[in-house]
């Protein structure tokens, strides 16, 4: 990774979301030109989808040349309340559990245990996220055979260490369902469902489908601390822009590109809908594997791979609802610091799975999973909440009926728990997966761009044939979060996109 | 307690696989006894009069999956097993139509473009896709799998010797073989079909008897389960055992008894005798000992376990790691005398596809609705019907121009939800009346008059299986086929080379790897781990018993 290879290198990279602006500035830090097309007027695309940041990772803030603090994100960890319908809400912070009453919780030893015992599986995975994934299957006596040999034999040995009674542990519910593995320790309820719901946050999958052991893990690779940004997700998505730029990236906001200028089977440039075309010798796409195919024209993609594409499973199922509130809602039993940390409403497993049920076949949930956050604004309070799960496409699509029901379904909802909430609403937004994929063109407005499970996942992210960042077309990379290692505001894909495509040659 | 006699082995339970390993077992010499619960021999695998003149094959059902190096080793058909092969099969709608499988090549293609012409050329991909993942696993099934949390050298070797095959497959097909072993059957098949009803037909393989839904990840590779199986060479092929299942244990009864084994029908173990941390034998109900250094039991894990070892005997977490152990009820079973042939108007009264397997699902959303219901303690509304008639092609199993149908029902609770509560105990007489009347009008939907034929019908629960079979739960597969419980995992990781922390306690049933199915290879697999302790048992039990 040479910086005079670098120097000599244009790129373009598209989508100005978190991925794009760590692939930007991981590039331009290594000396590459690079442009930053962006259909947006700003920075952030899928960030305004969260709302919350808990796993941006240190690697992918070396890489923007910044760190926690200058981007807003060394606020203290955010305590969460898993709120009970019979009012024994359970507070959790860090990996200490008790009742807000302030009595501890009776499985607050056991709470404790998994959480140190999924941090200790998510470390030993933890060195697959931060380069491609591994090559198998392509001869190990070769240079490159040998230093894959290397890093499996090292994850190997990371599991052994684990010890005997862990290693099979580990071995056993790597891909097991959070339901069946944390019932087996804890009754259900709030407890046990608040690690349910990172197990299937952003995912279509509920609580008992095989493989959200390992969603779990993948969120608690960066510790379990959850931040609210300072001044929300689009101030850090413009510290982000604004780092990335430091580093020497450019970014044009409401450039959208709209096509690649391809010839000789390889990258020579990017089409800007109504600017000139900019010449490259790589383009990055952050985009899904879906529309960077459709960008270029499949044509230039082997067949088998495009039929993978097309069969690549992209269905978004989360929304986020803001509410206007004229009032600050409060909580019995809490205090104002807890009351503004992260409220969870699910009130247990088997409710989730339930909620999961009609979301399958494209009907909205009576009682889906909320994940809210208030806090006080001039004249009143806004609250903004993730619902897992909604339908993709209720009855085909989210009319304003289907919205309007929504709405009202969600607010009846946090109304319980919070009562009073449904009088004071002034105003009310709902982000639905089609809206993400409108603004984003995030496939079925997926968290993901593609669904985060084990046959999709590593070499096999986003398709069979096209891991490794590579799309098979020279010149084209992917560094969103359809590649790997996946989803989440972690900046991964975006660093480990870049830096491979320096060290195998972008133009490649 | 009265010794009743002293053998070199004892195995609990006269299933296929308690069955097979005695068979082995005798083979090598050793005087074996088998001692089984009920009249007869067979477990799940039995063949009964239960109306006056119809057979019964009442648990399972079909066998194609039965090892051929078993059948050639034990020589089955010397002893009367004959397995004919299944014909083809058909999904019904209610409007009329169907989805015909015929075992002929052209006249499938042709059936398959009559519903969707895409789908011909998807299902070469399909049937090339999934022969290459059997291809690849069915060396594997009679192979103990290695521990790779133990550091001894065979351990060691068996693992590199399945990342060594694993890796020859090359980059493009270990991705395949990835996803086959991780997508749900509905994700799978989404990628190579476009007609609902030919999905629907397809995705059955990939739910019967487990506690999953089409769209539940790691259901197709249970596909394979169903299609690693063959027939006199024919991979693939689906057969009938002449005469009901109950041959396939008759054939290994009778192979057993060549061999100078022993069995006592009429023996149900009470509990196992374990002295000084080893086994020592049995112990009947009523009393009677039966002693042996080498003791094998046929049952599940749990029941062996947590009903007839004292707990005293076994490390907390071996027994933790059983009661986490996931045997989920999620089949019924229904067998009916028939007075004739019921009609299915979509095709032609003596289409081969009659004597095949046949279904009522239509989409692969109404399966996982189906799946919703189970989940929430409740028989399916829809259930998906795996429907047989074995009469059409072995006449012995009813009286001259009746018929005999065999039918397996997924989804039908254990615990069976009623007035807010859960229990077997729900099962009840009006229960099973309304659960039959559930599948008959579906039957009857998709062939008119099919109600009238009915004679007889024997309707089973998964809590009529528990008591009948002994199955835990009623789970045909003694435990859930999800991926933390196959390979090094099955049934508890660290114990899943067929022994238990009790010395010459040793588990030979489908809740120890490969699983479930009429296969053969747990117990065969079983039999080879024992002999290869056998001589060791022996020496200590003299030892032992010396001092």
């Amino acid at each position: 990774m040479a910086l005079d290879q670098g120097s000599r290198i244009e790129t373009v990279v598209i989508g100005a979301g978190h991925n794009g602006l760590v692939a930007a500035a991981a590039l331009a830090g290594q000396g590459a030109r690079v442009t930053v097309l962006e259909q947006a007027d700003a920075p952030g695309g899928m960030m305004a989808a969260g709302h919350l940041i808990w796993n941006l990772h240190p690697a992918a803030m070396e890489a923007l040349g910044t760190e926690a603090q200058a981007l807003g994100l060394d606020g203290p960890a955010l305590p969460t309340t898993a709120l009970d319908p019979g009012g024994r809400h359970v507070v959790i912070e860090g990996d200490d559990a008790r009742l807000a009453g302030g009595e501890p919780h009776p499985q607050a030893a056991v709470y404790r245990t998994l959480c140190e015992r999924f941090r200790r599986f998510a470390g030993v995975l933890a060195p697959l996220t931060l380069g491609p994934p591994p090559r198998l299957g392509e001869g190990w006596l070769t240079g490159p055979g040998l230093a894959e040999l290397r890093g499996l034999g090292r994850l190997g040995l990371d599991i052994r260490r684990l010890g005997r009674r862990e290693m099979q542990e580990f071995l056993r519910v790597a891909y097991s369902n959070v339901a069946d593995v944390l019932l087996a320790e804890m009754p259900d309820g709030p407890l046990a469902a608040s690690l349910a719901f990172d197990g299937v946050l952003g995912a279509r999958m509920g609580p008992r489908s095989p493989g959200t052991v390992l969603t779990l893990l993948y969120r608690h690779l960066g510790g379990s601390g959850r931040r609210r940004p300072e001044g929300g997700m689009a101030t850090l998505a413009r510290r982000m822009a604004e780092a990335a730029e430091a580093r020497g990236a450019s970014i044009r906001y409401g450039a959208r590109a709209s096509g690649l200028l391809i010839a000789g089977d390889r990258v020579l440039g990017v089409g800007v809908e109504g600017q000139e075309s900019i010449p490259a010798h790589a383009v990055f796409s952050s985009l899904g594997a879906g529309p960077t195919l459709a960008l270029a024209g499949v044509e230039h993609f082997d067949a088998e791979v495009c039929r993978r594409v097309r069969n690549l499973r992209a269905e978004g199922v989360t929304a986020r609802l803001d509410l206007t509130l004229s009032d600050m809602p409060r909580i019995e039993g809490l205090d104002a610091r807890h009351t503004q940390g992260r409220l969870l409403l699910a009130p247990s497993v088997a409710a989730m799975e339930a909620s999961f049920d009609p979301v399958k076949y494209g009907r909205m949930p009576d009682a889906p999973a909320v994940e809210a956050l208030v806090e006080p604004v001039e004249g009143g309070a806004r609250l903004s909440a993730l619902i897992q799960p909604v339908p993709n496409a209720p009855g085909g699509g989210w009319s304003d009926g289907a919205r309007g029901a929504a709405i009202e379904t969600v607010v009846a909802l946090i109304d319980r728990a919070l009562p009073g909430l449904a009088d004071t609403v002034t105003g009310a937004a709902l982000d639905t997966p089609s809206d993400i994929e409108a603004r984003t063109a995030a496939p079925g407005g997926h968290w993901h761009h593609g669904e985060f499970a084990v046959d999709q996942m590593l070499m096999l992210r986003p398709v069979n044939g096209m891991g490794h960042y590579r799309t098979g077309l020279p010149g084209l990379w992917l560094c969103g979060a359809g590649a790997h290692p996946g989803g989440d505001v972690t900046g991964l894909p975006g660093r480990n996109a870049a830096l491979a495509a320096l060290a195998e040659g972008v133009r490649r | 307690m009265a010794e009743a006699g002293r053998y070199d082995a004892i195995v609990a339970g006269a299933g296929h696989n308690g069955l097979t390993t005695a068979c082995y077992l005798a083979r090598a010499g050793l005087k074996t006894l088998v001692v089984e619960r009920s009249d007869r021999v067979g477990g799940a695998a039995v063949s009964r009069e239960l109306n006056p003149g119809w057979t019964y094959s009442n648990c399972s059902y079909v066998c194609s999956l039965l090892r051929p190096e078993i059948v050639r080793d034990l020589d089955l058909p010397a002893h009367g097993l004959q397995v004919i092969p299944y014909q083809g099969g058909a999904s019904f709608t209610r409007e009329g139509d169907c989805f015909a499988y015929y075992s002929d090549h052209h006249a499938l293609t042709r059936e398959i473009a009559r519903h969707a012409p895409r789908d011909v050329e998807g299902y070469e991909r399909f049937s090339r896709a999934v022969m290459r993942q059997c291809r690849f696993i069915r060396p594997l099934l009679l192979r103990t799998p290695p521990d790779p949390a133990s550091a001894r050298p065979r351990d060691a070797a068996e693992l590199l010797f399945l990342l060594r095959r694993f890796n020859d497959l090359g980059a493009r097909e270990m991705g395949e073989a990835i996803r086959f072993w991780t997508m749900s059957i509905g994700d799978y098949l989404d990628e190579f079909f476009e007609s609902g009803l030919i999905k629907a037909h397809l995705a059955g393989s990939g739910i019967i008897g487990t506690g999953l839904g089409v769209y539940s990840p790691g259901t197709a590779y249970v596909l394979l389960h169903h299609y690693m199986g063959e027939v006199d060479g024919a991979v693939g092929a689906w057969g009938f055992a002449r005469g009901g299942m109950g041959a396939v244990s008759r054939a290994l009864a009778g192979a057993f008894e060549a061999l100078g084994g022993e069995i006592r029908t009429d023996a149900p173990v009470e509990r196992f005798l374990v002295e000084d941390g080893r086994v020592a034998g049995v112990v009947i109900e009523g009393g009677d000992e039966y002693r042996a250094p080498i003791v094998a039991s046929n049952m599940d894990v749990k029941r062996t376990f947590l009903r007839h070892v004292d707990p005293e005997e076994l490390p907390d977490d071996f027994l933790a790691g059983v009661r986490r152990f996931q045997i989920r009820g999620s089949s019924g079973k229904i067998n009916i005398s028939l007075d004739g042939m019921p009609r299915f108007p979509a095709v032609p009264e003596d289409s081969p596809v009659l004597s095949g397997d046949l279904h009522v699902s239509e989409s692969l959303a109404e399966i996982e609705g189906a799946f919703d219901d189970w989940k929430a303690g409740r028989w399916s509304a829809k259930p998906y019907l795996d429907m047989l008639i074995p009469s059409r092609i072995d006449p012995t199993m009813a009286p001259a121009g009746k018929h005999m149908m065999t039918l397996f029902i997924q989804y039908a609770p254990y615990d069976l939800e009623k007035g807010g509560t859960r229990s077997p105990d729900n099962w009840d007489d009006a229960a099973r009346q309304a659960f039959a009347d559930t599948v008959f009008d579906r039957i009857e939907a998709v062939a008119p008059g099919f109600r009238d034929l009915i004679v007889h019908a024997e309707v089973r629960s998964p809590a009529d299986l528990e008591r009948e079979v002994g199955l835990t739960e009623g789970n045909i597969f003694q435990g859930e086929l999800t991926f933390e419980q196959l390979l090094f995992n099955r049934p508890v990781p660290g114990w899943a080379q067929y022994r238990s922390p009790v010395r010459g306690l040793y588990l030979v049933g489908s809740s120890a790897h490969p699983g479930g199915g009429v296969m053969g290879a747990p117990g065969a697999n079983a039999a080879r781990e024992i002999l290869s302790d056998a001589r060791r048992l022996r020496r200590d039990a003299r030892a032992f018993r010396a001092a």
